[in-house]
């Protein structure tokens, strides 16, 4: 039989309810698993009430589930809180102080048997321990992945770490129940323990990409974090800017001066880098953005998820301009979309913004698909010297608008720019011939920049229903639609990755002749915007989703039938 | 060897007649050959107002950029480049008002470059408001009723934030500003050259006439350039008297010092190799 369970552990913040979701991924992944896991918290250093929800499967899993089989409590308002979603058959997990022991209930001392192992600060390492104890793993092959954890760091912590998993393991055989029993043999992992954050990080790096600057912001400060990490192993120069200005024209400085570098924020700070995105776009200077969204205005909802800012995006900064807009739809698609980005910048000289999300960004998975580096992802060498360096002009008038972009101090010729209108030779000026002349160079990208664009990802495009969304959606309304399809429904998607130049033609082929429900992570359908505005289409309908928590397949699928039986 | 006619250009200047710039482009030039740097061997990072125009005047590499932005800017570059000789041109407003942060945080990075402060007191190109060093009281036509603000002492913010070379300069007086500039070129880190100069247009209380009368050379007073407490003492001063010269010069680690990967050379060199990526990669899914 399949294997499909879900646990969710829920703790207060500080109690490190992260580290047992890394413990059950880890171990899951060295006995062959698939896994997905959800982080949900609050924006808060201590206390309150955050989750973590792992989905565990033998076969590729695309999105979290809603029902719970293993339901975990460290912080006493867990069971409250989730008890509705779990299942007939599922299990609870406590303290003993917190429910009385019945059928399906569960209570194990964690404090004490951390206690014991040596360090109270273990209880997370016993929660692991039970909890994989209750889903049948083995002894061995948990304390080999906590001893890997350790290793080499602090080996009083580790032997800790190891009573931990002992005193976890041995609570669960005196108690009658028995669980679940999968087989966790240890085998050849299945594929990598990724999230968005570090593939985008690879994706950089894969790039050539050289100079990180950044201002601390959820969700999009895990990105930087998995910089920093790989600047431990591959050169790069990655700094904390005072703000989200001085951050995004500190790339496009380094970028002047010959070298790829990415800046990442979310909504609010990418609020304050329209201003430089304007400076990049109009000195023709590539730009790599990251936003990870997250529900706002303003401070908004800090640490969830959202899709509000694709028109935002679009329409980011004074004026017009060129520009790609490119929404990466799953963790492995997050590494090829950052080479890509780094690309096009590169190729065009213009701005390219990665939307993302906090579920994107923060969501570990097991990764299957090999990450590939692409073989136009190295760095364009500038063009070789001029012969007569004095003639260089930094934005001359081509036939496709892209003029020869030279590196400051690297040869004779001189590289001016400014961020006021300016000459071919980059000297400021007002003349009217000349303005338009320099707006209709830089709009004449645009067929060019259209023709990149890869088209909509399809599913079942030959149904008489669409499910149309976008980005990081994708592994929901995907499953969404396998589940109607099981149900008989005549169903399929088409989902963008690519939304600015938007790919017109394959678009207005399948949506003009198929009927079809606009899948949407806000509350006003922005895509929907577009699709209307660009092709003029209307969708039959539409399932929003604001309140900040990821797309629940549950609630889509049963919109849709709802919609589409009726 | 490089000649102050390489660095002039037939480009239109339209600084007001009298303006201080003029002064200021004159010493810039002459450290600039005085440094034997060619045109080629130099990047003007400039802000927006009358001074953020000044490498339009000059030829060299240049990126004019954005009102307040251009230490942001300029320490990018430095980031991918530090072996570029980078110059900023700011003014009053433009360093200290929309780009204050940057100003503070760019003196504790301590990058090695050399920020020119065109400092009239005044906004010009917005044509006479208070900046943020316009006196208390002066009357503009927005500040109808006087400057109710205290200005500020950016001399002594930059000393306060432990800056390693700090000096005024006179646009009045070119020859001393050139070596102002060129010893703050040579300086291994952030320089700040707070430079003042009348604005004929918009200041008419801070005249040229007005700064003769108080400025006093440094070098003339009994103090040690290395006593960081005697030079904030020497830049809260101002009614009676405006010390110029350098203030403060103390030795100290600059950011490409410190970081491990600048001390192997500029990332612009650092050669791309993608199967060292692929090993990482491949690591992850053993």
């Amino acid at each position: 039989m399949a294997i499909d369970l879900t646990v969710k552990i829920g703790g207060e913040a500080g109690q490190g309810i992260q580290t047992v979701g890394d413990l059950l991924c880890r171990v899951c992944r060295q006995a062959g698993y698939f896994f997905l896991a959800i982080n949900d918290h609050e924006s808060r250093v201590r206390g309150g009430h955050n989750f973590l929800q792992l989905r565990i499967s033998d076969s590729p899993v695309l999105a979290p589930a809603r029902q719970v089989d293993l339901l975990v409590d460290l912080d006493g308002v867990t069971c409250e809180q989730h008890e509705d979603e779990l299942k007939d058959n599922g299990l609870i997990l406590c303290r003993p102080e917190q429910h009385p022991e019945r059928d399906g209930v569960l209570a194990v001392d964690f404090t004490q048997l951390a206690e014991k192992a040596g360090d109270k600060a273990t209880e997370n390492t016993v929660a692991a321990a039970v909890c994989l104890a209750l889903l049948g793993a083995g002894e061995k092959l948990c304390r080999k992945v906590v001893g890997e954890h350790f290793e080499g760091r602090d080996d009083d912590l580790k032997a800790i770490n190891l009573k931990a998993v002992e005193g976890g393991f041995n609570s669960i055989k005196e108690s009658d129940f028995k669980g679940w029993n999968l087989a966790w043999e240890e085998q050849q992992p299945k594929g990598a323990l990724l999230n968005g954050a570090k593939t985008l990080a690879l994706g950089a790096v894969a790039a050539g990409c050289r100079v990180g600057a950044f201002y601390p912001m959820s969700p999009a400060t895990g990105i930087m974090a998995q910089l920093v990490q790989l600047a431990e192993h591959f050169p790069m120069v990655v700094e904390q800017a005072e703000d989200e200005l001085a951050a995004v024209n500190m790339v496009t400085g380094s970028n002047f001066a010959g070298c790829r570098a990415l800046t990442a924020t979310s909504g609010g700070g990418f609020a304050l880098m329209t201003e430089g995105m304007g400076l990049a776009a109009i000195t023709e200077t590539p730009l790599v953005i990251i936003n990870a969204q997250r529900p706002g205005p303003a401070t908004g909802l800090p640490t969830r998820t959202g899709q509000g800012d694709l028109l935002f995006t679009l329409h980011a900064s004074q004026d017009e301009f060129p520009r790609f807009v490119l929404a990466p739809s799953t963790v492995a698609d997050c590494f090829d979309t950052m080479q890509r980005a780094f690309h096009l910048a590169d190729t065009y000289q213009v701005p390219v913004v990665l939307l993302v999300d906090h579920y994107l960004v923060s969501t570990s998975m097991l990764v299957s698909e090999k990450l590939e580096i692409s073989p136009d992802a190295a760095p364009k060498a500038p063009p070789e010297p001029l012969s007569d360096p004095a003639t260089y002009e930094r934005f001359a008038l081509t036939e496709n608008g892209i003029s020869p972009r030279l590196f400051p101090c690297q040869s004779q010729a001189l590289v001016k720019a400014t961020g006021n209108e300016h000459t071919p030779d980059g000297h400021l000026s007002e003349g009217r011939q000349n303005r338009n002349a320099m707006v209709e160079k830089r709009l004449t990208k645009l067929p060019a920049m259209k023709e990149e664009q890869r088209p909509p990802l399809l599913y079942h495009e030959e149904a008489e229903w669409l499910l149309v969304s976008w980005g990081s959606s994708y592994g929901m309304v995907r499953e969404a639609v396998e589940i109607l399809r099981q149900q008989e429904f005549d169903i399929g998607m088409v989902h963008l990755v690519d939304m600015w130049p938007l790919p017109q033609e394959p678009l207005q082929g399948i949506l003009s002749q198929h009927k079809w429900l606009l899948v949407e992570q806000n509350a006003t359908g922005q895509l929907g915007w577009m699709l209307r505005a660009e092709i003029g289409v209307e969708p039959q309908g539409s399932i929003f989703q604001y309140d900040g928590r990821p797309l629940e397949v549950e609630r889509l699928v049963k919109q849709a039938a709802a919609r589409i039986g009726g | 060897m490089p000649t102050i006619k390489d660095y002039s250009n037939n480009f239109e200047n339209k600084w007001c007649p009298g303006c201080g710039n003029f002064g200021i482009l004159q010493a810039m030039k002459k450290a600039f050959v005085a440094q034997d740097l060619s045109p080629h061997e130099l990047l003007i990072i400039s802000g927006i107002g009358q001074a953020g125009k000044t490498p339009h005047f000059l030829e060299c590499n240049f990126m004019h950029t954005l009102h307040g932005r251009a230490l942001a800017v300029a320490s990018g570059a430095k980031f991918a480049n530090h072996e570029l000789n980078v110059v900023v041109n700011s003014g009053d407003g433009d360093c200290y008002g929309e780009g204050g942060n940057h100003f503070i945080h760019a003196i504790r990075r301590n990058l090695d470059l050399t920020l020119l402060v065109h400092n009239n007191q005044i906004y010009g190109l917005t044509k006479g408001q208070a900046s943020p060093t316009t006196e208390e009281e002066m009357i503009t036509s927005i500040q109808s009723h006087g400057v109710l603000n205290r200005p500020m002492r950016p001399l002594a913010v930059a000393l306060s934030l432990g800056a390693g070379f700090v000096a005024r300069g006179f646009s009045g007086q070119p020859e001393e500003l050139s070596q102002l500039i060129q010893a703050g070129m040579d300086y291994k880190g952030f320089s700040l050259i707070d430079i003042l100069q009348p604005c004929v247009s918009f200041n008419h209380l801070n005249t040229a006439a007005w700064y003769k009368e108080r400025i006093v050379d440094v070098t003339s007073l009994e103090h040690d350039t290395q006593d960081r407490q005697a030079a904030l003492q020497l830049a809260m001063e101002w009614d009676e008297r405006i010390p110029t010269g350098i203030l403060f010069q103390q030795d100290e680690d600059d950011f490409t010092t410190r970081n491990p990967w600048l001390q192997q050379g500029p990332m612009l060199h650092r050669e791309y190799k993608p199967e060292k990526i692929k090993n990482y990669i491949d690591g992850l899914y053993e």
